[in-house]
């Protein structure tokens, strides 16, 4: 079996070279046969990977322990679901699920545009090719996930297998991975056609038109991805933290920021033809960002939670990076006539300079991410001494630059595309702006001092204003127009225009972020080692431990405290944190006692136990829950984005209407 | 497999879909229609000046005329003008065959002292297609 999967590799890795060629030779000498043969090699490619995957797959289900990837990555104890999980669980067999999913990715690409995209198809296919003979090249040479356990080269078997790792075995973490990826390597499709459209100078923005979906849905599942991760950190490590700036986090942060900016400044293209060569540059960027997130993931050149071993795969992904940046720099300084704007910013004051100041500040949180990543790399080459940089330097660095990019979220939809008069900004600024301040002061009155807190509350009050007044004109001009109700009004409007609406939706998910981060600095915290009968005091409640016990399971064992939890003397709840130690991975994970309200979440956790006596850490966060609304906010505000609009759909019968007030000749 | 990568018999080509040369003017036409939809859009919502929204609405027709400007020349050197276009330009509204005084719009009923191939008030060609100046 493992012999047909390692097979259908080296296969697949000689149809993607087959591919490449084909495409290129037969765009070239105008052979469509040819071309049309590279894009079967994809489905062939696709139909491999699969194989292989499907093999691996089976191996990990059926608990295979001849193959070594089975045998430390699953053991008999673990739940299927689990099992399956552990495709993804390790060093080879992620590798080949990135392989599959951009197989996949590529399949799907050539499906839905071989009738659209003649011209630009055999360069995408080329590329797409590229990249998976990348990736089938460390399948199948560097990082096999076939390799069988051999004594005195006999294949042999283990009796069970290592299982995986405890922590990981919860159910945001098992989907955690495969979004990342999705998001990961998403991005190397939009990158394709746009490179592809480059190489054709192929006229207009069909690139844009054709990957605007499919960049918003990468960059969603990038988004839920990191949402899950940091859901998965708060609810399982114990710790109490959502972000902990760790490299491996920063990775997958980078390319989602990078694309953030992408999704916005491609509509300046969309609209006026501006910025070709910056939205080249952001998704190229991004795309970068993409392998080097999952380069950083797999190399282990920096130290991070996400403790992979350190492996030889580095070098290969330097190479790949290097010679993909080099060939992407060359491609657009060799087209940067084609890629000329086609007009230019008419004022300082107007939507569109907003939208390049959030570029700008998007790009600059990307640079200093990456300097902070990379930093322990950077000063070990040059003092062979490693010094990370914590949460502190991040925070200190990217708090402002948050509040800055939320200040402009609320400020976009007060200027007008291209110029604002100072007399539209007074009136559009007024209200949003006094009640800005009201809340400020309103806030400092009751005692709030810390000056971030502040400012980020009476940020989100102006941007909800804004946005809430954005959607409450626009229904009442459309419901005085159409004398419908204000709610049917609210949803004509938002599907006139779903990018734009669900855009706003989507800055209302990033406000309720902002509400829950600004917690932060209120956050409460009691560590006390205590028996029976004792109680401990966390901000306003009192825990009265009632017990302590401990218990064996099948592949763990457990300690455990129940605890009486009252708030000002009013009983809530009997809570129960629990510590487990599992015995095939000799690891302990923590089952923490959350109790989740919009105000404030009560958080404990067992951390040990000595005699009769445990430790037991108990916090309470304000705030945090807005954090998870905001995300799912967020998802719900992009999914809304890719409603088509209706507008967009009946363009065709629209007219210039419109009533001037003041007449000028057009001459041409 | 191999086979299924080498034996392509003719009819297995994909026929392309008609890509009309103008589609890129198209593009840039609908999204300028829609830019002065939301102009005016905004315009009623009052978020915009008198000022802005004359200026704007002024550039925004300006660079339509450019882009039909273009469309012409594309026409001519295609050698489709006169005659149909290729590819029914998608947001064009219909011209109206109404035969018309040189500097009135045949849409609006708009005036102007010079022959304009489009009209200043709502963008509409003025000379009906196929009668060249």
């Amino acid at each position: 079996m493992e012999n047909v999967g390692a097979l259908a590799l080296l296969l697949a890795f000689c149809i993607s070279l087959y591919a490449i060629v084909s495409s290129v030779v037969g765009r070239l000498k105008g052979k469509p046969f040819l071309t049309l043969s590279g894009e079967r090699a994809v489905l062939a490619v696709w139909a491999l990977v699969s194989t292989a995957a499907g093999i691996l797959v089976y191996a990990l289900l059926t608990g295979d322990y001849r193959m070594a990837y089975v045998a430390s990555h699953t053991n008999r104890e673990m739940p299927g679901f689990y099992k399956f999980a552990a495709w993804w669980g390790g060093q080879e067999g992620s590798l080949l699920f990135w392989s599959w999913l951009l197989s996949s990715y590529a399949a799907v690409a050539v499906l839905t545009s071989r009738k659209t995209h003649r011209n630009l198809l055999p360069w995408v296919v080329a590329i797409l090719s590229t990249i998976q003979l990348f990736f089938l090249i460390l399948n199948t040479f560097i990082a096999s996930p076939f390799q069988v356990l051999a004594v005195d080269r006999v294949v042999t078997s283990v009796a069970d297998g290592m299982g995986l790792n405890p922590l990981l075995q919860y159910w945001a973490m098992v989907i955690h991975p495969p979004f990342l990826y999705l998001g990961y390597v998403g991005f190397a499709v939009p990158f394709a056609f746009a490179m592809a459209s480059l190489i054709e100078k192929a006229p207009g923005e069909s690139w844009i038109h054709t990957t605007r979906r499919w960049s918003i849905v990468t960059w969603l599942f990038q988004g839920m991805g990191i949402g899950l991760g940091s859901a998965w950190a708060y609810h399982v490590l114990g710790w109490g933290g959502y972000w902990m700036w760790d490299p491996v986090e920063n990775a997958s942060l980078l390319p989602w920021l990078a694309a953030t900016a992408f999704l916005h400044s491609v509509m300046m293209q969309e609209k006026k033809g501006m910025m070709k060569v910056w939205n080249m540059v952001l998704i190229s960027s991004t795309f970068f960002l993409c392998i080097f997130g999952t380069f950083l993931t797999r190399s282990g050149i920096v130290s991070s939670v996400h403790a992979f071993a350190e492996s030889p795969i580095g070098k290969y992904f330097v190479a790949f990076l290097a010679l993909s940046i080099a060939s992407t720099v060359w491609l657009i300084l060799d087209r940067l006539n084609y890629l000329r704007s086609e007009s230019d910013l008419e004022s300082v004051v107007s939507r569109e300079s907003s939208f390049l100041f959030n570029n700008l500040i998007l790009l600059a949180s990307c640079f200093a991410v990456l300097w902070g990543t990379l930093f322990p790399v950077i000063t070990e080459k040059l003092s062979n001494e490693k010094i990370s940089l914590d949460a502190v330097w991040f925070n200190r660095l990217m708090v402002p630059i948050g509040l800055a990019l939320l200040f402009l979220t609320g400020v976009g939809p007060l200027f007008a595309w291209r110029r604002t008069s100072i007399d539209s900004l007074r009136k559009n600024f007024q209200w949003p702006g006094i009640g800005t301040l009201v809340t400020a002061a309103t806030l400092f009155a009751f005692g709030m001092r810390y000056p971030y807190s502040i400012i980020s509350l009476s940020l989100c009050f102006f941007v909800t204003a804004t946005i809430v007044l954005e959607f409450f004109r626009g229904a009442n001009a459309i419901s005085e127009k159409t004398k419908s109700g204000f709610i049917p009004a609210v949803i004509e409007l938002t599907h006139r225009n779903t990018r734009r609406y669900g855009g706003y939706l989507v800055h209302m998910g990033m406000v309720l972020l902002f509400i829950g981060w600004s917690g932060h600095p209120f956050n409460q915290t009691a560590v006390g080692e205590v028996a029976k009968g004792a109680v401990m005091q966390v901000g306003s409640y009192k825990l009265k431990v009632l017990d302590l016990t401990e218990g064996e399971m099948s592949n763990y064992s457990w300690e455990t405290a129940k605890l009486e939890v009252t708030k000002n003397g009013e009983f809530l709840e009997i809570v129960e944190p629990t510590r487990r130690f599992y015995k095939a991975a000799q690891q302990a994970t923590a089952v923490v006692a959350l109790r989740s309200r919009l105000n404030e979440d009560l958080y404990i956790n067992y951390a040990a136990r000595s005699g009769d006596k445990a430790t037991l850490q108990a916090y309470v966060f304000p705030l945090v829950e807005w954090i998870w609304i905001g995300i799912l906010v967020v998802i719900g505000g992009t999914l809304v984005c890719l409603v088509p609009s209706k507008v967009a759909r009946a363009y065709t019968r629209t007219e210039v209407v419109g009533v001037a007030k003041a007449n000028a000749p057009v001459e041409v | 497999m191999v086979g299924y990568l080498v034996l392509i018999r003719p009819g297995d080509l994909p026929k392309a879909a008609p890509v009309s040369p103008f589609r890129h003017l198209d593009e840039r036409k609908a999204a300028i229609y829609e830019n002065l939809r939301d102009l005016q859009f905004e315009y009623r919502l009052d978020k915009l000046s008198d000022e802005d929204y004359n200026t704007t609405k002024i550039e925004l027709q300006k660079e339509l005329a450019k882009v039909r400007a273009e469309e012409d020349r594309l026409k001519l050197e295609l050698g489709q003008l006169p005659g149909r276009s290729a590819a029914p330009a998608m947001a064009v509204p219909a011209p109206t065959p109404v035969a018309v005084k040189k500097n009135v719009c045949p849409s609006c009923g708009a005036q102007f002292e010079k022959a304009l191939k489009f009209c200043g008030e709502c963008g509409k060609p003025i000379l009906a297609k196929g009668e060249v100046a």
